[in-house]
């Protein structure tokens, strides 16, 4: 290690301390005491102004006036650090709270799959006809599909906490083409419509620079929602234009809405507004989807509304790269 | 009793409900399964036994996956291996690679999809060989693929590839000849599954064409299997 690097560190941290800021703050006082006391004792006191304040009151008042002011810089300092801590405690308890509430939400999500899990495989050892025992089967398949897309779409959400994304300039229009494709080839996507507007006058989109995989997840999920939260003959429609800063696409829909007091929620880890409750799904999609559009520099906004007309808007903001 | 001549694999997990279920399913498969549960057995039985395919936990007590192939590797032994991997980021994947691992598979797999991976590792053995994942060179006609650098190159001119694009490369070409689905190529090299994910392949499999000038109605280096993914097509060495 070089020494000047050593006692660098070691003269900040002495200035950092406690001891030595009131001692700085002390020392002006105190010379002016000493200064003082010294003036008035050993020399015949020296007028410096017509009402006769000598140098050593001079002194004093000077050394009084630094130490206020230097003692006043530091406690704002400290106090500063006293509220931060405050905040620290307040963020730590949330995050606390934050994580029990994910355990429970977890525990519930695992126990239902697995429930029926330990019910089908009863069903298969127990029953004796060919057919029961292949319907035991399907339905213990069916529970590990969901316990395996849980532990998927958990995967992915820890992941994207530690893997760098790619940067490489996406064609937004293109993809939404891409996706909308793709989701309307699901099964529910049969009787309802999906519309894809793109506003392509006066000028082409510039591109967004991301992960082009990690955003055609965001789209899809938004989409496969719209989907799930709509009922046969509604519609839903995808659009996107920009804005000159960014690229915002909306996915629409005419489905049931959520509720108000559910709407600040729905991004959250593994929770379920009461819609929610009888649909396919891991919980996170949502979460996950707006992790990927903060870690592109967006952002993920709803409105939704249950009373007529109602339906629900999701919009995506991302920021359109420089050229 | 007759010379037991069904091909010998070793697996070694350290999990007893893996082990005892996985080794009835390959034994009914039609091979002779031996399994143990940690790297420095698997080792031993790998000198003693010699097997034809070990299959190895990342995850094991005393050695772990990654440490016993590193030495079975060191001691040439070219047994073909894949690699159970738990973890499922794409650094781990790419380490299975630099390991020598010939394949793997992401915890929690179909073992139907295990089955499919022996069978085609097997197929593409060549006993004693050292095999074309543990080579740091790869050449194809005019392409070079560099992996330690991460660069490809076409008849010495260096290609401009996206990572994903470059991963998706030398999975195929560490696989030459072999069917890859887009499901294969989605999860050995993005690692997730994703819901539109065959587009997702499709797309880089055509930047990919781009790059190597490839024709795909008569591909030199990547054919178009009709309904079931991609293959390699051109002969590949490995150094």
């Amino acid at each position: 290690m070089d020494p000047r690097s050593t006692l660098r560190d070691l003269l900040i941290k002495a200035i950092n301390s406690r001891v030595t800021r009131f001692v700085i703050s002390v020392l002006p006082l105190a010379a002016g005491l000493l200064a003082t006391i010294y003036v008035q004792n050993f020399l015949d006191p020296v007028p410096i102004l017509a009402f006769r304040v000598d140098i050593g009151i001079a002194a004093l008042l000077f050394g009084s006036f630094l130490t206020l002011l230097l003692g006043a810089y530091f406690f704002g300092d400290e106090s500063r650090g006293w509220f931060a801590r405050g905040e620290m405690d307040d963020v730590r308890r949330e995050m606390e709270e934050n994580r029990r509430q994910f355990i429970r939400r977890l525990d519930h999500e695992i126990k239902n799959p697995l429930t029926g899990l330990q019910a089908a495989l009863v069903n298969m050892s127990e029953a004796s006809a060919d057919a029961d025992r292949r319907r035991a089967g399907e339905n213990a398949r069916h529970a590990l599909e969901r316990l395996k897309r849980l532990l998927a779409d958990l995967r992915k959400l820890a992941e994207l906490e530690n893997r760098p994304i790619e940067r490489l300039p996406v064609d937004v229009p293109a993809l939404l083409e891409d996706v909308t494709e793709a989701v309307r080839s699901l099964p529910a996507a049969q009787d309802r419509k999906i519309n894809l507007l793109i506003a392509r006058v006066p000028w082409p989109f510039p591109p967004v620079t991301g992960d082009r995989d990690l955003l055609s997840l965001v789209f899809y999920n938004l989409l496969e929602n719209a989907l799930k939260f709509t009922a046969r003959g509604d519609s839903v429609e995808a659009r996107t234009l920009e804005d000159g800063k960014a690229i915002v696409v909306e996915v629409a829909d005419s489905g049931a809405g959520i509720a108000p007091a559910e709407l600040p929620k729905i991004f959250d880890e593994l929770y379920r507004g009461v819609n929610a409750r009888g649909t396919e799904g891991s919980g996170l999609g949502l979460a996950l989807t707006r992790r990927i559009v903060i870690l592109h520099g967006g952002s993920l906004e709803v409105r939704s509304r249950q009373d007529d007309p109602r339906g629900t808007v999701f919009t995506v903001r991302l920021p359109a790269a420089r050229k | 009793m007759p010379k037991d001549d069904r091909p010998l694999i070793l697996l070694a997990d350290d999990d007893p409900s893996i082990a005892d279920t996985l080794a009835p399913f390959l034994e009914r498969a039609g091979f002779h399964v031996l399994t143990v549960s940690d790297g420095a057995a698997a080792l031993d039985k790998i000198r003693s036994r010699r097997p034809a395919l070990v299959i190895l936990d990342v995850l094991m007590p005393r050695m772990d996956g990654r440490e016993a192939l590193r030495r079975i590797r060191r001691e040439n032994l070219w047994l073909p291996a894949i690699l159970l991997t738990q973890v499922g980021e794409s650094s781990e994947r790419a380490l299975a690679l630099e390991e020598g691992a010939d394949d793997y598979l992401n915890k929690p797999f179909d073992p139907h999809e295990l089955l499919a991976r022996i069978r085609a590792v097997l197929r593409r053995a060549r006993p004693g060989e050292r095999s074309l994942s543990a080579s740091w060179t790869l050449s194809a006609l005019d392409l070079v693929l560099d992996r330690k650098a991460r660069r490809a190159s076409l008849k010495g001119d260096p290609l401009d590839l996206t990572p994903k694009a470059f991963a998706v490369l030398e999975y195929l070409m560490t696989h030459p000849d072999e069917c890859v689905s887009r499901e294969r190529l989605l999860e050995a090299v993005w690692g997730w599954e994703y819901p539109a994910g065959t587009r997702t392949v499709d797309t880089r499999m055509a930047e990919l064409r781009r790059a190597l000038n490839d024709d795909p109605e008569s591909p030199r280096y990547i054919e178009t299997v009709p309904a079931e993914g991609y293959r390699f097509a051109a002969p590949v060495k490995g150094e």
